[in-house]
């Protein structure tokens, strides 16, 4: 093996809620550096794959390895066991979540959301982790908002700090679970400028997503999901333009 | 429009200019018209009645056996309170965790001071050291470290504390229990990707949320607890009533005293109202609330707030 390894390399993962099988042994690798894009209809299983990368959504079966390590579970011997909570805890700050309801702490500001963790988790000095906040929500564009309360911005500023509040953890990977889908038309050109510019500075991103040109312009690679299962993935200029399968087809018919 | 044509454009006023005439309702001039004659029938009753003795209610208003009484009564209700929130928030943890010790202990505990009731409580408390004449702390069938004789220990005060804060621990962890199963899931979600810990998300992210959600029950149940105190009499401790009782039994002044004591408890669930429609509007928006405000919500029904909500918006 001469290619560098994958940063997150996803094995037979499967997962059922009850008798409905969301996702159907599902494998895939996203490289250090690479956007990648998933798409499909709604029920294909697209969020419940992302939730599985980072262990919110425990997988029934199959491993998520990121750089190398099981997450959620640690080598016993030949065996697989689940981590404890804490365990998972320093796991999880390597992979940052956006949601599509931001879940902004709505009892601090903008500037305490995102010094929140650095203080609390990782125990950085409160000066530089509010000089690190601030430089972030420059980037975000929301500077000046430092010291409003979520309930005080819209939905576009809301899901920036959530982003700026991920990065300031400083993760390996951003976790993106439709952040766009819960705002207004408006709104999400903002957002989703804030991540092009994210993905031109090299962070490697798995973003679950309904904008099919933010996927066609940014992604590295696209995924299309339907019935718990890949069904096609490649450059996305190729899936997009020239899609084989006709579930893509009718797919991309349906939202293009 | 058959609506129209019966009432065409060119004949109505300018509708920017007219304003609707509210809806009266007649039942409201019946029912005050009665409850006016209520009202003056108790007026005279107060005015007239000579047995009220309204110069001996003046005399004792303010007497010092009265308020050291007032000033016991607001001890135990805090004391009572702050030990049986501290002891509720505890309780409500282990109620949602995972753990079924911890689940089945609270259980137990809620159960218990929950069911009986706090005036039993009390008279058992004072009582205890007929139960366990002495306590003793020290290891296990081996050599004893500290021991006093529960006598010592239980006094009316300690009695009565013990007696109420367990019975407001029971309420308090049920409130707290709803509250923090009332913040969003996403919270604790969002938490955990940022790698928090089970307590770290606990202690800074769901508690602060849902103390706010139970601020307004504390607030009624903190009333309550007002009220619940005037029981510690039983326990012959000098409390707002019992002083008034001690005081009428020397006097025979009975009723004047139990006014005097109704006027108290009276001002005070008052006052106590006031602090808590202050913190919760503090709450709400952020902002300094005018008193004007805070006095003019206590008179506002909750029932008709979010209709009033919507036609000012």
């Amino acid at each position: 093996m001469n290619a560098p390894m994958p940063l997150l390399n996803v094995e037979r993962l499967s997962k059922s809620f009850g008798t409905h099988r969301v996702l159907n042994s599902i494998d895939m690798s996203v490289k250090l550096g690479d956007v990648t894009c998933i798409v499909g209809p709604s029920g294909s299983g697209k969020s419940t794959l992302l939730r599985c990368l980072n262990y919110l959504e425990v997988p029934d079966s199959g491993v998520v390895f990121l750089d190398g390590d099981p997450v959620g579970m640690r080598w016993h011997g030949n065996t697989l066991r689940q981590m404890s909570f804490n365990e998972l805890a320093a796991q999880r700050q390597r992979m940052g979540m956006v949601f599509q309801s931001f879940n902004l702490f709505p009892h601090k500001t903008a500037l305490e959301n995102v010094i929140e963790a650095p203080i609390i988790v990782q125990r950085r000095r409160k000066a530089e982790a509010v000089e690190e906040a601030m430089a972030l929500l420059d980037k975000v564009g929301l500077r000046d908002r430092a010291h409003y309360y979520p309930k005080q911005l819209s939905g576009g500023q809301q899901q920036r700090v959530a982003i700026a509040r991920s990065l300031a953890m400083r993760p390996a990977v951003m976790l993106f679970d439709e952040p766009t889908s819960a705002l207004d038309p408006e709104l999400v050109g903002e957002v989703l400028a804030v991540m092009r510019q994210l993905a031109e500075d090299g962070m490697t991103m798995v973003v679950v997503t309904h904008e099919m040109s933010f996927a066609r312009d940014v992604a590295d690679h696209l995924i299309f999901m339907d019935g718990g299962v890949i069904v096609e993935a490649g450059p996305p200029k190729e899936v997009l333009s020239n899609p084989q399968h006709t579930r893509t087809k009718s797919f991309l018919a349906r939202v293009l | 429009m058959a609506h129209d044509q019966k009432n065409p454009a060119s004949a109505r006023p300018d509708i920017h200019e007219t304003k609707p005439v509210p809806l009266r309702h007649p039942s409201w001039w019946i029912g005050g018209a009665a409850l006016l004659i209520f009202v003056i029938m108790f007026i005279r009753l107060l005015v007239t009645n000579e047995n009220l003795h309204w110069d001996i209610v003046a005399q004792y208003m303010f007497s010092a056996e009265i308020l050291a009484g007032l000033g016991r009564t607001l001890l135990l209700t805090f004391v009572a309170m702050i030990i049986g929130l501290a002891i509720g928030v505890v309780l409500a943890i282990m109620r949602l965790s995972r753990n079924p010790v911890f689940q089945t202990a609270s259980w137990a505990w809620i159960w218990f001071f929950r069911g009986v009731p706090p005036l039993v409580q009390l008279i058992f408390w004072y009582n205890l050291a007929l139960l366990i004449p002495t306590v003793s702390i020290g290891i296990p069938f081996g050599p004893e470290l500290w021991s006093a004789s529960m006598n010592s220990l239980i006094t009316p005060f300690s009695a009565a504390v013990l007696g109420l804060a367990l019975t407001e621990s029971a309420y308090a962890a049920e409130m707290i229990r709803a509250g923090i199963q009332a913040v969003n899931v996403g919270q604790t979600e969002a938490a955990a990707t940022l790698g928090m810990t089970r307590s770290q998300t606990l202690r800074r992210i769901v508690l602060p949320q849902a103390l706010k959600i139970v601020i307004p029950p504390i607030g009624n149940d903190t009333i309550s607890m007002l009220k619940f105190t005037s029981l510690v009499s039983v326990l012959a401790l000098p409390d707002l009533l019992y002083s008034a009782q001690m005081i009428y039994s020397r006097t025979y002044q009975t009723i004047p005293l139990l006014i005097v004591a109704t006027i108290w408890y009276l001002v005070l669930s008052t006052i106590l109202t006031l602090i808590e429609h202050y913190i919760e509007h503090r709450l709400n928006d952020g902002k300094p609330l005018e008193l004007s405000l805070v006095l003019s919500s206590l008179f506002r029904s909750k029932f008709w707030a979010p209709r009033r909500t919507e036609v000012s918006a």
